[in-house]
C-alpha cells in the first residue's frame, strides 16, 4: 500500500506536467492558427501513434533502438566497470590513462557520427560505436570517483579480516563499497546512450526512433516526429525511474 | 571454542623500530624514533600519549598496514609482512561492511577462512549474543547506533579467532555509560578468549581499568616514557586507593610529554 502511494507521489507531477503541455500546445495550436502539416494538435498526434502502434512500426522501431543502446552501453560497461576499479586503485595506472580521457571527454559522441559512417557504413556497428563513445566515460569515471571514495578503513578492515590478494580485496570489499557510484554511473550513461543513438539515427539508418522523426520530416508529416519524441521523453522517464527503483532496492546506504 | 589457532601463544617483538614519514611538502615528519617493546602473549597492553605521538603509527606497523622505516616487527620467529587474518583490528570509527547485514559483517572473516556456510553462521550467532546483539542478527548496520555498531565491530574482530587483536581508540567516539559498559564486556571476552590485545586510548582510567601493563609514549617523536604494570585484580574499582595511585603517576608522566606536544605544535603553527 505504502509503495503504491510512494510510485504515485512520483507520478502525479509527471501527469500534471503532461496535462499542461498538452494545453499550451493546444492554446498554440488554436491561436496561431498553425498548419496541421506543421505543427499538428495533439488530437492528431494522439491519432497518428495510435495507428503507428497498430501497424507495429513504432514498437518495432523503439525496440531497435533500445536494442543497439543496451548492447552498447553492457559492452562499455563491461570494460569500463573493471578499468575504473583499477584506476582508482592504482595512481600509475590513473596518471596515464587520465590525460587520454580529458582529451577525448569534450568531444561529444555526436561528433563522432561523420567518422563513424565513414568507419562503418550505415550498418549496426557504427550506431553501437556511437553509445559505446557515449557511454563509456560515464561509467568510467564514476566508477573511478566511487573507488577513490571508499575510506581506506574498510580497506584495511578488509585487509585483516583475511583479503589478503589484491583479487580478494576487490571482490568483497571495493567493488561493492563503490557499487553504488557505479550504479549512477550506469543511469547517467544511459541517459546519454540514449540521447546519442537517437541523433545517430537521425543522421544514418533505416531503423529506430531516430528514423522514425527523420523519415517523418522528409514525408512533412509533423505528427509522426512528434510521435517519435514523445516516445523518447516517455522511455527516458521509465528508465530513470527504473534505475533508482535499482538504487533503492539492490544498493546499501550508509 | 577452543584455541585451535596454531599461531596463538606468540609474544611480539618490537625492535628498534621507527618511522619517518614524508609529508606532501617533502619535509620528513619523525613520528618515531627506535621503540623497543615485547609485548607477552595473552597479553592486555594499553597505549598512552599525547596526540600525535605516533600510537596510531606503531598500530598500522603492527597491524602490517604499513612498514617501519627502520627496525624489525615480528610474531614469535615471523616478521610482520603485511596484514593477516591472525591479527584482527576494532577501529575507532567501526569500519563495519555498510552493504553487509550485522550477521554478514560478523560472518565476513569466517568465510574468507573457508568455514562453511551454517558454521559460521553458528558461530557469528555466538559472538553476537556475547556482545548483547542477538536480536539484531539481520538488521542493517545504518540501522544501530554507534555503540551497536562497535559491538559488532568487537564480535567481527573476535569471530575469526585470531591471536592478537588491535584497538585504536575504539570506544573513543562512544559516550561514558556506553563506554563503561563496552569497557566491561571487552574485558569479559579477553578474558573468556585470551587474545593478545593492544589497546589504544587518551583515557587515562580507561587504561587502567582494562591494562595488565600500560605504556606511556613520549610527544612526538614518539618512543617509550614509561611502562607501567597494574598490579590489580578485575574487575578494578575505578574508586579505590590503589586505581587513584596509578592514575596519578601516569598522569604525572604524560603532562610532562603534553608540555612538549603543544610546545612542539605551538613552533611548527609559528614557523
Ligand atoms: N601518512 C602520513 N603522512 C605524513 N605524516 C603523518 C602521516 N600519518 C601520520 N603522520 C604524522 O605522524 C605523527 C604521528 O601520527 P599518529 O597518527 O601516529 O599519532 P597518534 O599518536 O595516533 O595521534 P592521535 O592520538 O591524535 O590519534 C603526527 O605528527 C602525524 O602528523
Ligand atoms: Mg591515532
Amino acid at each position: 500500500m505504502k509503495r503504491i502511494a510512494f510510485g504515485l507521489r512520483g507520478v502525479v507531477p509527471l501527469l500534471l506536467a503532461a496535462t499542461a503541455i498538452v494545453i499550451v500546445w493546444q492554446m498554440v495550436v488554436v491561436i496561431t492558427r498553425a498548419e496541421p502539416s506543421l505543427l499538428p494538435a495533439p488530437w492528431s498526434v494522439a491519432k497518428t501513434f495510435a495507428h503507428l502502434v497498430g501497424t507495429g512500426e513504432l514498437l518495432i522501431d523503439t525496440g531497435v533502438s533500445l536494442a543497439r543502446v543496451v548492447s552498447a552501453w553492457l559492452l562499455s560497461a563491461i570494460v569500463a566497470i573493471p578499468l575504473g576499479l583499477a584506476m582508482g586503485r592504482s595512481r600509475a595506472l590513473e596518471r596515464i590513462v587520465d590525460p587520454v580521457i580529458e582529451l577525448f571527454r569534450p568531444i561529444s559522441p555526436l561528433a563522432w557520427i561523420p567518422l563513424a559512417i565513414l568507419w562503418f557504413g550505415i550498418g549496426e556497428t557504427g550506431k553501437v560505436f556511437i553509445v559505446i563513445i557515449g557511454t563509456f566515460f560515464p561509467i568510467l569515471l564514476a566508477t573511478v570517483a566511487g573507488v577513490k571514495s571508499i575510506d581506506s578503513v574498510l580497506v584495511h578492515a578488509g585487509q585483516v579480516l583475511g583479503c589478503n590478494t589484491p583479487a580478494s580485496l576487490f571482490r568483497k570489499v571495493i567493488l561493492p563499497a563503490s557499487l553504488p557510484s557505479i550504479v549512477v554511473g550506469l543511469r547517467i550513461s544511459f541517459g546519454t546512450g540514449w540521447a546519442a543513438i537517437i541523433a545517430a539515427e537521425l543522421v544514418a539508418a533505416r531503423s529506430g526512433l531516430g528514423y522514425l522523426i527523420s523519415n517523418g520530416m522528409e514525408i512533412l508529416r509533423a505528427d509522426q516526429v512528434l510521435v517519435g519524441m514523445i516516445m523518447i521523453g516517455v522511455l527516458g522517464v521509465c528508465f530513470d525511474a527504473f534505475f533508482r527503483y535499482l538504487n533503492r532496492r539492490v544498493i546499501w546506504s550508509t | 571454542m577452543g584455541n585451535s589457532n596454531p599461531s596463538s601463544g606468540k609474544p611480539i617483538t618490537i625492535r628498534d623500530v621507527s618511522k619517518i614519514y614524508e609529508s606532501k611538502n617533502g619535509d620528513l615528519v619523525e613520528a618515531l624514533t627506535p621503540v623497543n617493546m615485547e609485548i607477552a602473549a595473552g597479553e592486555f597492553v594499553v597505549i598512552v600519549g599525547p596526540s600525535g605521538c605516533g600510537k596510531s603509527t606503531l598500530l598500522y606497523m603492527l597491524a602490517g598496514f604499513s612498514k617501519p622505516t627502520d627496525g624489525k616487527i615480528s610474531v614469535g620467529a615471523d616478521l610482520i609482512t603485511g596484514p593477516d587474518i591472525d591479527r584482527g583490528m576494532v577501529f575507532q570509527s567501526y569500519a563495519l561492511f555498510p552493504w553487509l547485514s550485522v550477521a554478514g559483517n560478523v560472518e565476513f572473516g569466517l568465510e574468507r577462512k573457508g568455514v562453511p556456510k551454517t558454521e559460521r553462521r553458528a558461530i557469528a550467532l555466538q559472538y553476537l549474543q556475547t556482545v548483547g546483539l542477538q536480536d539484531f542478527v539481520d538488521k542493517q548496520v545504518s540501522e544501530l547506533s554507534g555503540g551497536m555498531k562497535q559491538r559488532v565491530a568487537i564480535a567481527r574482530a573476535f569471530a575469526t579467532e585470531p591471536s592478537i587483536i588491535f584497538m585504536d581508540e575504539p570506544f573513543g567516539a562512544l559516550d561514558a555509560l556506553t563506554r563503561r559498559f563496552l569497557q566491561k564486556e571487552l574485558l569479559r571476552i579477553w578474558q573468556a578468549h585470551k587474545k593478545t590485545v593492544v589497546f589504544i586510548t587518551h583515557s587515562v582510567p580507561e587504561a587502567i581499568f582494562l591494562g595488565d601493563r600500560i605504556i606511556v609514549m613520549t610527544a612526538r617523536p614518539g618512543n617509550i616514557k614509561s611502562e607501567i604494570r597494574v598490579d590489580l585484580p578485575h574487575p578494578r574499582d575505578t574508586t579505590s586507593d590503589g586505581f587513584r595511585n596509578y592514575e596519578r603517576r601516569i598522569y604525572a608522566d604524560l603532562d610532562d610529554e603534553l608540555v612538549k606536544a603543544f610546545d612542539l605544535e605551538g613552533r611548527a603553527a609559528g614557523a
